[in-house]
């Protein structure tokens, strides 16, 4: 699974693309950049959803709430408080409430546990929504957000900082304890796993990027309603993309993203109307025939190799 | 003799209605191995789920070197020194064997600090199992009785000083009961074990413990060594029928 073949190799790919990103606003057009920038957050969205649900199983259906709340936070104190200040703020948010609701919500599990994180992500969406037609405000305009470059390289730092995250945790011992505790919960608790600690600790990590990112991309779109940030089609994508990938460590995130985000801005330039066809079908193999995804696909290849050359030598 | 390494007083469990188990009192000495006899439903398991922090108890207390720790959650028992085996084995399946044990080592009593100190650890314990060649393989890989025995491994790698067993012997051929009691003896003499047995295979209950709780009805109808409760008239009867 965390084989010899996959740590070295993978290292230098990610690096290596890392270091692509970083140098594309210097080189590209807006487009490529935009495109660029549609990468970074998926894959600091997707990373960012593995800790908690690849490494425990609790699927969640409620990123885009994380999203949403971040969103808010930096549009409601725009121009009130500092963009530095606002930006940690939307993830802090974010944190604080993924620990909030975390107690109960991460009692449920299984297809429960799906349900109630979308039914939660929604309630927040209609109580904003609420609030906000309360105080007279459709929607709002940003005036004066910073230019394109600026935040690209914010959204670079989210996703790298997602990804670090992933590698941190899916290494680590709370990792190893989270594994468990996905395979076996009364086991793992059984063998000293300090289960309901973890998954609140899981829970509140994987949620203040996406805090974050809700932020830096209402700078994007500088034109804020309320239903289009908190929208659940993005929790989907990030699952789907999650899912795509495969595994449990860094990898899997960065191939699905990759691939599902390139695929769609193709499929968005040549048949628009198949698109939605087109990434269903795709999402439906993958599901029947390919489980553990890209990165599945990627190990047993590898282990092919390995085996090939054994046997040569 | 000195102060027990485990203590059950006056312990109760209500389900609902259900009596599960009632005012169950014993001891056990450091080092002890002690046997959990009775029919199905006699409360046995309860009374482990208990002690292992599972469950909550309804009444009594349960105190492991001193310390209560009747109500604490199993991962606080676990860190206390009690290791527990499932009856229905609990593995974690796509987990290496050797994965599995790391789990035990890192968090339980033993607390190894990372992954290669844990795995170092818990060599020894994957050799006495028999479980050394398929430590590389997913646990759920392996048979039943592979299964079985990692149940043990894991409860052991905690760095427990109390293991519950919660019937390892079941479904196992009469050699292989026979290696897994001699298995059980080297485990308990190198690693200084205090066992809690529960057993349906008698020949394997009067040959590792010294004494024999019996429950019947969630209720402790006597305590004594084998040969004691192999005489003991409550015992025969509950067993047996009363006309014996």
């Amino acid at each position: 699974m965390r084989g010899l073949f996959a740590s070295r190799v993978w290292t230098a790919a990610l690096v290596s693309g890392f270091a692509v990103l970083a140098a594309l606003p210097f080189v590209a057009d807006d487009y490529a950049i935009g495109v660029g920038l549609a990468l970074l957050m998926w894959l600091a969205l997707t990373e960012s959803w593995c800790v908690l649900s690849k490494m425990t199983g609790y699927v969640s259906l409620g990123s885009v709430v994380f999203y949403g709340l971040g969103a808010t936070l930096v549009v409601v104190t725009w121009q009130k408080i500092p963009l530095w200040v606002a930006l940690p703020a939307a993830g802090l948010v974010a944190a604080a409430f993924a620990a909030l609701v975390g107690g109960p919500v991460l009692r449920v599990r299984g297809p429960y546990f799906v349900i109630l994180t979308y039914g939660l992500a929604e309630l927040v969406k209609y109580s904003i929504i609420a609030a906000e037609s309360a105080a007279g405000t459709a929607s709002r305009i940003l005036f004066g957000a910073p230019d394109l470059a600026t935040i690209y390289f914010a959204m670079f730092a989210l996703a790298l900082a997602a990804t670090l995250l992933l590698a941190w945790v899916s290494g680590s011992r709370f990792g190893h304890g989270l594994r468990s505790l996905r395979e076996n919960e009364e086991a793992a608790e059984t063998l000293g796993v300090p289960v309901v600690r973890y998954k609140l600790a899981a829970f509140v990590l994987s949620a203040a990027i996406p805090g974050m990112v809700g932020g830096v991309m209402a700078l994007r779109s500088t034109y804020f309603v309320v239903g289009q940030v908190f929208d659940p089609m993005l929790s989907v994508t990030v699952i789907a993309m999650a899912v795509l990938g495969g595994g449990d460590d860094t990898r899997g995130p960065l191939l699905g993203v990759v691939f599902l985000a390139l695929l769609s801005e193709l499929l968005w330039a040549r048949a628009p109307l198949l698109y939605m066809v087109l990434l269903g079908a795709i999402l439906v193999v993958f599901v029947l025939l390919v489980p553990d995804g890209l990165v599945g696909l990627f190990d047993r290849s590898g282990r092919r190799r390995v085996a090939a050359s054994k046997e040569a030598s | 003799m000195s102060a027990p390494l485990l203590s059950v007083r006056g312990l109760g469990k209500r389900f609902g209605g259900l009596v599960a188990l009632a005012d169950v009192s014993f001891d056990v000495a450091e080092g002890e191995t002690v046997g959990v006899m009775g029919a199905n439903g006699a409360g046995k398991t309860t009374l482990f789920s208990l002690i292992a922090g599972n469950e909550r108890p309804t009444t009594g207390r349960i105190e492991v070197d001193g310390r209560s720790t009747a109500g604490l959650s199993p991962d606080r028992v676990c860190r206390l020194g009690v290791g527990r085996t499932f009856q229905i084995v609990k593995p974690f399946p796509a987990l290496t064997v050797r994965e599995n044990l790391r789990t035990a080592a890192m968090f339980g009593r033993a607390a190894m600090p990372n992954a290669a100190v844990a795995d170092r650890s818990t060599q020894p314990v994957l050799d006495a199992l028999g479980l050394a060649d398929a430590a590389d393989q997913p646990a759920g890989t392996l048979t039943l009785s592979g299964q079985k025995r990692l149940e043990i491994a894991r409860a052991v790698a905690t760095g427990a000083r109390v293991v519950l067993l919660d019937e390892v012997m079941a479904g196992l051929t009469p050699t292989e009961v026979a290696q897994m009691l001699e298995t059980l003896r080297r485990l308990r003499a190198s690693h200084g074990l205090t066992l809690l047995v529960i057993e349906h295979v008698m020949r394997a209950l009067m040959d590792l413990c010294a004494r024999i709780v019996v429950l019947h009805h969630g209720e402790c109808i006597a305590i004594g060594t084998p040969d004691e409760i192999g005489a003991d008239p409550r015992v025969l009867s509950a067993y047996l029928g009363s006309s014996a």
